[in-house]
């Protein structure tokens, strides 16, 4: 899967929110709060192209003090809400 | 997000150049703008004028979307189009201008210049003196304390 383009995090007066940019309007009635540990893992994917659950799981077992297994499930019900809230999407296969 | 904690970003926003979108709250704009359910689309001020729409800062982190009744050197006096009494604020408070709004859910900007807006600002400015009747007209609102008990009423079913 993959971000979708135009969502950006913005710290807002410490907390984390994805608003939705155009190139010049900034739309503040779709946004999203976000925790640390999810403002943390959208730093690391948002526009680096494609990524999976286990690259999120690994991401959260670098930078936290959680094993493997609790880290996948923690990743899978963030990407989950993800989906929900429209901010990310399947990547489109492309059939050559 | 509380208003306090949100506008200042907003207005920097602004300031930055940027246009900004934000859902409104409250009743002080009715009947054309209803709480929950409209949009602004906001930008920095170009120039501030008598019958804008627009954001002021009317005490520190105090921010309403109100129209503007008169300007008088640099002070400036508010009065939402729902609201009988008035805000003073200065030349400098007023943070943004509406550029239009997005009512009903619609994509479709209803913008300041286009003819709706003008129409309704027209009539709605000059009813002044019938406003709180058409208020109470277009949103009758019975006190909870008058309701009978164990009455159950449309709203509270909603």
């Amino acid at each position: 899967m993959i971000t979708k383009k135009g969502f950006h995090l913005r710290n807002v007066c410490g907390e984390y929110v994805i608003v939705a940019e155009g190139l010049e309007n900034i739309d503040f009635s779709k946004i999203i709060s976000m925790n640390e540990s999810a403002a943390f893992l959208w730093n690391k994917v948002d526009g680096k192209g494609p990524f999976n659950i286990d690259d999120l799981a690994s991401y959260l077992c670098e930078d936290y003090d959680v094993d493997y297994d609790t880290a996948k499930r923690d990743a899978k019900d963030i990407v989950e809400k993800w989906f929900e809230a429209g901010i990310i999407e399947q990547q489109e296969l492309v059939l050559a | 997000m509380a208003n306090a904690v949100l506008l200042p970003e907003i207005v920097k926003l602004l300031e930055e150049g940027h246009t900004v979108t934000l859902p409104l709250r409250g009743y002080s704009m009715r009947p054309f703008l209803e709480d929950g359910r409209d949009k602004a689309l906001l930008r920095k001020p170009e120039s501030i004028n008598v019958g804008d729409a627009v954001l002021a800062e009317i005490a520190p982190r105090h921010y309403v979307l109100h129209r503007i009744v008169s300007i008088e050197g640099d002070r400036v006096t508010l009065r939402g189009d729902g609201n009988i009494g008035v805000e003073h604020c200065r030349l400098g408070n007023v943070k943004a201008t509406a550029v239009g709004f997005y009512r009903k859910g619609r994509d479709k900007l209803d913008s300041t210049d286009g003819r709706k807006w003008r129409i309704y600002s027209w009539i709605w400015t000059r009813l002044l003196p019938l406003r709180r009747y058409l208020l109470f007209a277009l949103h009758p609102h019975i006190p909870r304390r008058w309701r009978k008990q164990g009455t159950i009423t449309n709203i509270e079913r909603a």
